[in-house]
């Protein structure tokens, strides 16, 4: 069965890695909501998160991140998406949510976001 | 490409059986005159309405059943959705202010909204006060 898969890396600059891969739908959110929610839970608000790997996003896989960027920016934080495949773009795109969430195609700029 | 299309599907509402649902609309999909730019629109549509149905129409009771039938043609990709759960009306559902609904950390309420993007016909009817019937259209060639 397609499934999610995150894998999450904390960097010494305080920031941390995620990966996702597969797909993150109405059967898969929760796991990624988990991983953020925890990593929130340790003082981790500043998260780059890699969509590379990432084959299909629903609007629940969506919601998750909007509802945890906020959590990140009210902690001087934020929530950075890095390099999404062509269809997971235009998801953000139909949405409208590329104008609101971050959107980096290198590891370096997204450290260069974080400033 | 592009010949008639008629095939059903018939899942539970379990969310795990929604990468079924999506692989039975990508296989008539990419048998169909839909544009290759459209095709994973379209998926997406299909998804989020049944996911709706998953979430809500059997209010937690697992094993209800959904059925999507696929038709199409030339002219159109249609897409009826049925099952027998709770009365849901997205019609009624408004479109939202995707600014405001992120300030507020809202994660649901978009797969409406969604479904009105990518189809050019999105319709509800509750028949016979027992089955939920949504049907989903993309207009294809010159009725584009």
């Amino acid at each position: 069965m397609p499934d999610l898969n995150i894998t999450c890396e904390p960097r010494g600059d305080g920031l941390t890695f995620l990966t996702a891969e597969g797909f993150l739908d109405a059967h898969t959110f929760e796991k990624m909501e988990k991983t953020i929610n925890a990593l929130f839970d340790e003082g981790k608000y500043k998260l780059v998160v890699g969509l590379e790997k990432l084959d299909y996003i629903s609007s629940a896989g969506a919601g998750v991140f909007i509802g945890a960027i906020g959590v990140a920016q009210e902690n001087n934080g934020n929530l950075v998406l890095l390099n999404p495949t062509p269809n997971v773009k235009e998801v953000f795109d139909l949405l409208g949510l590329t104008q609101i969430f971050p959107i980096v195609g290198s590891e370096a700029e997204a450290t260069a976001f974080f400033g | 490409m592009g010949a008639a299309i008629h095939r059903e599907i018939c899942v539970t509402n379990e969310t795990e059986n929604l990468h079924k649902v999506r692989e039975f609309v990508s296989a008539a999909v990419q048998d169909s005159a839909v544009p290759r730019e459209e095709q994973n629109k379209v998926i997406l549509a299909v998804d989020e309405a049944v996911a709706n149905v998953m979430e809500h129409a059997y209010e937690g009771t697992l094993g209800g059943s959904i059925r999507v039938r696929i038709e199409s043609d030339e002219r159109r990709f249609e897409v009826l959705i049925r099952d027998h759960g709770r009365r849901f009306d997205p019609g009624r559902i408004v479109d939202p202010d995707i600014e405001a609904h992120v300030r507020a950390g809202r994660k649901n309420g978009l797969g409406v909204f969604l479904m009105r993007q990518i189809m050019d016909k999105v319709d509800y009817d509750f028949r016979d006060e027992a089955e939920n019937r949504l049907t989903l259209v993309k207009f294809l060639g010159a009725d584009r």
